[in-house]
């Protein structure tokens, strides 16, 4: 059994990583223990509003590499502790038996070289896989400059890989994490996908990286802006195939010459995120969102932002707007998108059908129409005005007599 | 009139048969109110009529059956009209309804259902078993609605060669899977004589639990949306607890509103992730 104090610190130096999801793999339980739920599943949650779905942990924190934004770096003072692979193994049978994990996400800090390294971790993954005859779900982080034949033999018993690209250019990249290049994260990137096509295309037996590959961004870190990100994003997307871009806003806690002093506003990451999945899901393209040297607008989000430089489109009539057309409606989601469809074949919808089907109008009632009619506030500006209003009022509360000040002045503790 | 029936699919059925041409008829598996000068009825299964009308509103749609099944296991006390509604409408229309979202019955009985599997889908990961000593895993749950035996089979997928018990302490009811068959039992209460190891395994959990939190991005209105608080009572990483230190704790410094508090032995520390390299 790994110890306690082992355990703490290595999931520290790992806790910091935003990937968490167990989703997009179907692996099947042959004989062992376990199989994939290609939904994902959530065990638990953490007072910081995270879920717990994997095992997050270090082999390492003992790094060689010197990344000016990172805990674990050469030059930094924090207890260093390595893991065996057998202490990784058991931990995870065990959590898995007992239903706290949906399995393991394996990553490493750069420990004596990326080859050895990355040796270790396949070391572990394939020990899980066949010795423990495990088969939930095994998220492998990349190290970069390993070696090609290690990181195949890796993706042969991962469910996902993942090479961090942290910031989001070259010259950056550079500058803060002087021991990564672009090409160590894109090239293994590009690897992983051409092998992972031909395993498909030759119908080969058994799994290559099922759930494919993810990566993540810091924002914030260096000086790029939102368009700069969701064009590479979009790259990683349609060139790469990636399945997952996470984005992350710094946080200054380390001084710096070549970091900013100020953080990256959570209000920006969640702008991004917003934007990612309209590129994902919706069928929107990040030319169309955000110009290549601008940023998102902060007031709006950035679907209403563009319908609103689109008002020429609007409004749609619910009762005959292609799926494509009501996924572009501010405030329609492909959820309700997929009840319209499917209840206005049987009526014409109105606005109190939309009601009652939990479609919420607060901001499309100004983007449609439903049997004719029209709710909205019909121009521009004042669509403008009551969508930045209601952003507003999401995080604005009702003055209360009985706060603060108020209260102990009522209660006479001044 | 009120139909009172004991919960079960026949009964409700035999209900059905009964209520149907009844204009105003209510359904009720649980407790209900009579007005004043309302007749009740309290109807017993009827296994041929119950046979019948399944028949009948299967030709009618084929998979409206599970539906009833998923109805009939909420832990809502209008299950029996909101499933009443459904069916009638389904009879009334003479075909499958499901996509006639703009119908109250409809979306009432789309809601229910969602409710039932939502919470099924979350017990998939909000049950922890403990190991006996025998090597057998027992997990107590208290699930608003009546799901324990549809668990059954995604833990048997998963473990197909340990034995184990999910007991609802609730209903006093327990879904086992004996290595080869799954059924059900009553069960009141249990006593498990635990391996030697389980504690040690639970204290590594609870340690797991409190390191990848991120102390200084206190979420808890988000934590509990995700994870109720009456979910929390069987969970050894005991969420309350880390909870509550985290919000006598105090706030980080304004410098860095999200994060930043500061490392144990003074070291800066990254906040985002990088998840080396």
């Amino acid at each position: 059994m790994i110890s306690e104090e082992k355990l703490r610190i290595l999931t520290e130096s790992a806790k910091y990583d935003v990937s968490c999801s167990s989703s997009g793999s179907g692996r099947k339980n042959t004989g062992g223990l376990g199989d994939g739920m290609p939904d994902g599943c959530c065990h638990s949650f953490t007072p910081d509003g995270r879920c717990v779905s994997l095992l997050k942990i270090l082999m390492s924190n003992d790094c060689v590499f010197d990344c000016k934004y990172c805990m674990s770096r050469a030059s930094c003072d924090v207890p260093r502790a390595t893991a065996s692979p057998e202490e990784i193994c058991e931990l995870t049978i065990d959590f898995y038996k007992r239903n706290y994990i949906e399995g393991l996400f394996l990553s490493s800090a750069v420990h004596i070289s990326p080859n050895h390294t990355m040796e270790a971790l396949v070391r572990t993954v394939k020990l899980l896989r066949t010795r423990y005859g495990f088969q939930g779900y095994i998220h492998v982080k990349g190290i970069p400059k390993a070696d090609e034949g290690l990181v195949t033999e890796a993706a042969r018993y991962a469910d996902r890989m993942s090479y961090n690209v942290e910031l989001p250019s070259e010259r950056s990249l550079k500058l803060l994490a002087p021991q990564k290049s672009k090409q160590s994260l894109l090239l293994p990137m590009k690897q992983l996908q051409r092998e992972r096509a031909l395993f498909r295309a030759e119908k080969r037996k058994g799994y290559f990286l099922p759930a494919g590959q993810t990566t993540q961004l810091i924002v914030g870190a260096s000086p790029e802006c939102d368009g700069q990100i969701l064009r590479l994003a979009q790259g990683l997307y349609r060139a790469a195939g990636l399945k997952r871009v996470y984005y992350s806003s710094y946080v200054p806690v380390l001084h710096d010459s070549a970091l900013p002093d100020l953080g990256s506003p959570a209000l920006r990451e969640h702008r991004l995120y917003q934007a990612d999945w309209l590129l994902r899901f919706y069928g929107f393209d990040a030319e169309e969102l955000v110009p290549p040297e601008g940023d998102l607008p902060s007031d709006l989000d950035p679907k209403c932002a563009w319908a609103l430089r689109n008002m020429h489109l609007f409004p749609v009539e619910v009762n005959r707007a292609p799926l494509e057309a009501l996924l572009r409606v501010p405030g329609i989601g492909a959820r309700s998108a997929q009840k319209i469809l499917a209840a206005r074949r049987y009526t014409s919808l109105t606005f109190e059908h939309l009601k009652k089907m939990r479609v919420v109008l607060k901001r499309a009632r100004h983007f449609i129409t439903a049997s004719g009619k029209f709710y909205g506030a019909g121009n521009e500006l004042a669509v403008r005005g009551l969508l930045v209003a209601g952003e507003a009022h999401a995080n604005a509360t009702q003055l209360s007599l009985f706060d603060g000040a108020a209260r102990s002045a009522l209660t006479g503790e001044l | 009139m009120i139909w009172f029936f004991d919960g079960s699919k026949q009964a409700f059925l035999t209900a059905f048969v009964y209520a149907y041409r009844d204009e105003d008829a209510v359904l009720s598996a649980g407790n209900s109110q009579l007005m004043l000068g309302q007749k009740s009825c309290f109807v017993r299964a009827d296994a041929q009529k119950a046979r019948r009308a399944e028949e009948r509103l299967k030709t009618i749609d084929p998979a409206c059956m599970k539906e009833l099944d998923l109805l009939l296991r909420s832990g809502e006390n209008n299950r029996g009209q909101i499933a009443f509604a459904y069916f009638r409408l389904i009879a009334a229309r003479q075909c499958p309804v499901r996509g006639m979202l703009a119908e109250d019955a409809v979306t009432d009985a789309a809601e229910c259902i969602r409710r039932v599997t939502t919470e099924l889908h979350r017990f998939k990961g909000f049950v922890r078993f403990m190991e006996s000593a025998s090597g057998a895993l027992y997990a107590p749950i208290a699930p608003d609605h009546d799901i324990c035996d549809l668990l059954v089979p995604h833990f048997a997928r998963r473990m197909p060669h340990i034995p184990f018990v999910l007991h609802d302490v609730r209903r006093a009811k327990a879904a086992v899977w004996d290595g080869k068959h799954a059924f059900t039992a009553p069960l009141a209460q249990a006593e498990i004589a635990l391996s030697a190891d389980e504690a040690g395994w639970q204290a590594l959990w609870k340690r797991y639990y409190a390191s990848v939190n991120i102390p200084s991005r206190a979420r808890l209105k988000q934590m509990k949306g995700y994870m109720p608080v009456r979910y929390w009572k069987f969970m050894p990483e005991d969420p309350a607890s880390l909870a509550e230190s985290l919000r006598q704790a105090p706030k980080a410094s304004p410098r860095t509103p999200q994060d930043g508090a500061p490392h144990p032995n003074g070291s800066p520390r990254s906040p985002h992730g990088c998840a080396r390299p």
